[in-house]
């Protein structure tokens, strides 16, 4: 493992630039109750659509050691215009008192990673319409997008492994049988049976229900793909020589299996695995996008761009509500990224 | 051939998810004062729905095949009318992009794998791994935010206000005018992994040794990239074109939600948030079919182009 | 004489995906005269295949010539831009190689292929390929048949006839047999015999198989580690090789058993080119080696109209 990363270090430094974002994003997403400056669901309606306040440095000519923002000025509280009152000051503060909240299920507290302690506000990605924190949204959201993603693709690996593994080991009839339902699967444009699959369910779930369910959606639909990969690195690793050697020599089919097949599909099916990840971020942005994944109040990265379908004022007027698409696009490239570097050490003709 | 039992498979599916839902779908109805308890009793024997599950699925096949597809519950029309209204503007959505997509990723394609390791190649699969990882809505809210800022293109529907007054071909023009922004969104959704499965293609029929024989009888550049390595770098595209299809319709639906372009998507979305579900399938089952047809096409033009599917 | 091909201390490096780069060919000399057939023989890995290719200009992206002439037909086509030397690719020299079957494209017909090689417009053109596919030995409708339909002799024959369409002098030929099954081979074998003597052709011919290289030709290449160790008429090197390597090959061929013998088989293996022994390459595998094979790298010697490279006739180093 460690050399592992060496190498991916050396030959594709972007890859191993995505890995520590990803491990970055998945660190703050654990910690989201204590980086985000208030609670995702704390709202703020004379605030409604507030830009981004931008933290600062300078003030009057002169530097500030301490970061700090301005007051924010409401102009026009019916068009949700606003303007810096730059008479007021508020520095930024380290572990910075706010509303109480419980973190990890059982810690009271009422401190944060930072804050403008009770007067000022600082939202680093604006407001929503309900004048709620973007960032702390965003921290929030993260949960969501970067959890369902793993879980996804291990459940689907795991229903991928068993099907594809069975149709490559055993072959005939139980193959063309099994490789017709993965057709038959892969026929459907994915996103029309996402939503088919979403429609035969009640719309008005909790939202740990809707967060199965979207799970369950998602791996029902990949692990065809999955299937029919890993069913043809068994076809080809069974007549691998190695393996035929192996055979040949009387080893157990369980050891062929775990000491001579597995080790070679290995790198194979991480990138593999990888390389599927964006799939459930997206196809969970998507159903959440469109009103049928995770609800309001929880935020995902897909439900907060739902303001913006079909409502040109606030996309025109508010454009840092698209900013979890950002975060969706950021997320999804550096799986790319991490994909294909891995792919690229773990072949054994680049090295 | 091989699609016949495709098709079945489709079918059986669909009407499992039917089945999947909780509940008969006309307990709904019978809560809708507007439509009387005899036409929910005779919908029912019209989907055979007092018989058993097989003989169920048999009935609704029947019905299929004369093409009736149901009725939808929120529209109360058949449902065939409504997929039939917005399917051809899914299609024409579908078509200008692919059309798109592949008359510019074929070319920068074989470009930048001519160019491999220089700087334009390094420039062009740059953002091409920028248009693998956008996601297709974020790529149409942007559009839209552009188009909505600057005014250049319109924003939503099909038709503008004038177009009862114009002519046919100022109609279509006009209908053009619409289509562009879903249509540019959804050929920037598509283009970047196509240029790089061409790009591949291209540099892997490159290094094959019937290009060192082409070399040796001394054939120039041009000849030997543009008719030894890009016909055979074009066959393997045929053959995904039927895969490019699914992500096709479904970044299609997804650009006309975000777009507001009527086509199936929106239909479909309409039609699940009010559990119209015959409408549900009926889309489902179209998309499927889709698929079916793109793929049936791309077999057809691989048998044309390589002799090897050709002659066996 | 004229001299078809002509090589002069040729070098070639090879650069690997990862570390140095290293040389692969270690100053190659040789020449094929007018009509003559000269066989490249050594084990795989020798650098055989490497120096066809630096003649046709075909190295891989991966090597890379570093000094050395190449003359053909006494012309020195080293200093050759890429579009002056495709004028003599297919034209005075042409090439064919070990598996017809990828060699070929696969998605243009046999006779559209042989075509394509005609190098100026001229009338008759498929009339021309149609009596040369004849002449190689295939049928009128294998012009309108795809790679796939043929067999792998009938590939290779293709293969000959768009090399020869254009009437080279000099033909290389990279393992023509070896991808074939013996007796397809052997047909193969007898037809560039035929096609050297009615065309006036000169040939070098490469093989992993000394007998075959005996069998084909009049002159013998030797080469070992990216060098010619020994040249030698054919009947010099069947009944009195000079170099070590050589006479442990010849040994081998089973002509050269008694009925009850052990097969015999060369000890040891290809040296590594990333890691060369020092002093004669060749030393690790030699049961003559003397104290100098160890230290220095011995140069070609005179001896007849052949040379050899090995301290055991001489103490000439390489400079």
């Amino acid at each position: 493992m460690k050399k592992f990363l060496k190498r991916l270090k050396h030959a594709n430094r972007i890859s191993f630039i995505s890995l520590w974002f990803l491990l970055f994003l998945y660190l703050i997403a654990f910690l989201a109750d204590f980086i985000s400056p208030y609670p995702y669901d704390l709202q703020n309606r004379e605030y409604a659509l507030c830009p981004p306040t931008a933290p600062r440095v300078f003030h009057d000519g002169r530097v500030s050691l301490r970061p700090f923002v301005y007051g924010i000025e409401i102009v026009n509280p019916a068009f949700q215009e606003y303007a810096a009152d730059t008479s007021r000051i508020y520095p930024i503060r380290l572990f910075a008192k706010g509303t109480e909240r419980t973190l990890a299920g059982f810690l009271k507290t009422d401190r944060y990673l930072f804050g403008t302690g009770d007067e000022g506000k600082i939202f680093l990605f604006g407001t929503d319409l309900h004048g709620r924190d973007v960032f702390s949204r965003v921290l929030h959201g993260a949960r969501i997008s970067l959890s369902i993603g793993i879980i996804g693709v291990s459940i689907s690996f795991i229903l991928g492994l068993l099907v594809g593994g069975v149709s490559g080991y055993f072959g005939g009839k139980t193959d063309v049988f099994l490789m017709r339902m993965v057709e038959i699967i892969m026929m459907f444009p994915f996103f029309y049976l996402m939503l088919a699959l979403r429609a035969a369910f009640p719309p008005n779930l909790s939202s740990v229900q809707v967060y199965f369910l979207i799970v369950v959606i998602l791996s029902l639909i990949g692990w065809a793909s999955l299937a029919r990969i890993i069913r043809g690195m068994v076809l080809s690793l069974k007549e691998e020589e190695y393996v035929l050697a192996a055979r040949s020599l009387g080893l157990s089919s369980f050891r062929v299996i775990t000491r001579h097949i597995l080790p070679g599909t290995f790198s194979y099916t991480v990138t593999a695995l990888t390389l599927s990840v964006p799939g459930y971020i997206l196809g969970e942005s998507a159903l959440s996008l469109l009103g049928l994944g995770i609800q309001e109040p929880y935020p995902s990265w897909g439900n907060m761009l739902s303001v913006t379908v079909g409502n040109l004022r606030i996309l025109t007027g508010a454009p840092w509500m698209m900013i979890p698409g950002l975060f969706i696009f950021l997320t999804v490239i550096a799986f790319n990224f991490l994909g294909d570097g891995i792919r690229n050490v773990a072949d054994p003709k680049n090295w | 051939m091989q699609f016949i039992p495709l098709l079945f498979g489709m079918t059986f599916i669909s009407f499992v998810i039917i089945q999947l839902a909780p509940g008969d779908y006309f307990t709904q109805l019978q809560m809708n004062p507007e439509i009387s308890p005899q036409t929910i009793e005779s919908m029912r024997r019209n989907f055979g729905l007092d018989k058993p599950v097989i003989a169920q699925y048999f009935y609704w096949l029947g019905n299929l095949a004369r093409f009736n597809l149901g009725e939808s519950f929120s529209y109360h029309v058949p449902v065939s009318f409504l997929i039939g209204q917005k399917l051809k503007n899914t299609l024409a959505l579908s078509v200008f992009s692919i059309f798109f997509t592949w008359l510019i990723a074929i070319p920068l394609g074989v470009y930048s794998a001519i160019k491999e390791g220089r700087w334009q190649e390094k420039m062009m699969s740059f953002f091409a791994y920028i248009g693998i990882s956008i996601p297709s809505f974020l790529i149409a809210m942007l559009l839209v935010f552009f188009a909505a800022r600057t005014m250049v293109l319109p924003v939503g529907g099909t038709t503008s206000v004038f177009y009862i007054n114009a002519t046919g071909w100022e109609k279509f023009i006009d209908y053009l005018k619409h289509l562009l922004l879903p249509g540019i969104a959804l050929t920037l959704a598509e283009i970047g992994w196509l240029y790089r499965l061409m790009k591949n293609n291209f540099l892997e029929a490159l290094g094959s040794p019937y290009i060192v024989t082409a070399h040796a009888k001394g054939l120039s550049d041009g000849r030997i990239y543009f008719r030894h390595a890009l016909r055979n770098a074009v066959n393997p595209m045929i053959t995904i074109f039927g895969y490019t299809l699914s992500s096709v319709l479904s970044g299609a639906a997804l650009v006309e939600i975000i777009t507001n372009w009527p086509g199936m998507g929106r239909l479909i979305l309409d039609a699940v948030l009010s559990r119209d579900l015959y409408l549900v399938m009926a889309s489902l089952l179209i998309g499927g079919v889709l698929l079916i047809l793109g793929n049936l096409v791309a077999d057809i033009l691989i048998a044309a182009a390589d002799p090897r599917v050709r002659l066996r | 004489m004229e001299k078809m091909l002509e090589i002069k201390k040729l070098e070639v490096s090879f650069r690997p995906a990862v570390g140095e780069s290293v040389k692969i060919l270690r100053g190659v000399n040789l020449s094929v005269g007018k009509n003559e057939s000269l066989a490249l023989a050594g084990e795989s890995g020798s650098g055989k295949t490497v120096t066809a290719r630096a003649v046709m200009k075909l190295l891989p992206n991966n090597m890379n010539f570093e000094k050395g002439e190449i003359l053909i037909r006494d012309r020195n086509v080293m200093n050759l831009k890429e579009q002056e030397f495709r004028k003599i690719r297919g034209k005075d020299v042409s090439m064919i190689f070990q598996e017809p079957s990828s060699y070929l494209n696969p998605v243009f017909t046999a006779g559209s292929q042989v075509l394509e090689a005609v190098k100026g417009d001229g009338p008759g053109r498929k009339e021309r390929t149609i009596k040369l596919l004849n002449e190689v030995g295939l049928k009128e409708n294998v012009f309108y048949q795809y790679p796939h339909q043929l067999s792998g002799g009938m590939q290779q024959r293709v293969m000959i006839a768009m090399a020869l369409i254009n009437n080279p002098g000099l033909l290389i030929a990279d393992e023509p047999t070896t991808a074939l099954d013996v007796t397809t081979a052997y047909g193969i074998v007898e037809l560039l015999k035929e096609m050297m003597e009615k065309h006036g052709l000169s040939m070098l011919f490469i093989t992993h198989d000394i007998s075959l290289a005996v069998n084909f030709a009049n002159m013998i290449a030797v080469m070992y580690a990216g060098r010619i160790v020994e040249l030698a008429g054919a009947g010099e090197i069947l009944n009195s090789p000079l170099h070590p390597y050589t006479e442990m090959l010849v040994s081998c061929l089973p002509e050269k058993y008694k009925s009850g013998d052990k097969i015999k088989t060369i000890e040891g293996k290809v040296p590594d080119f990333r890691d060369l022994p020092k002093g004669c390459s060749f030393h690790p595998r030699c049961p003559y080696k003397k104290e100098i094979c160890l230290r220095e790298e011995p140069g070609e010697m005179k001896r007849g109209e052949g040379i050899v490279r090995c301290f055991k006739y001489g103490d000439f180093v390489e400079a």
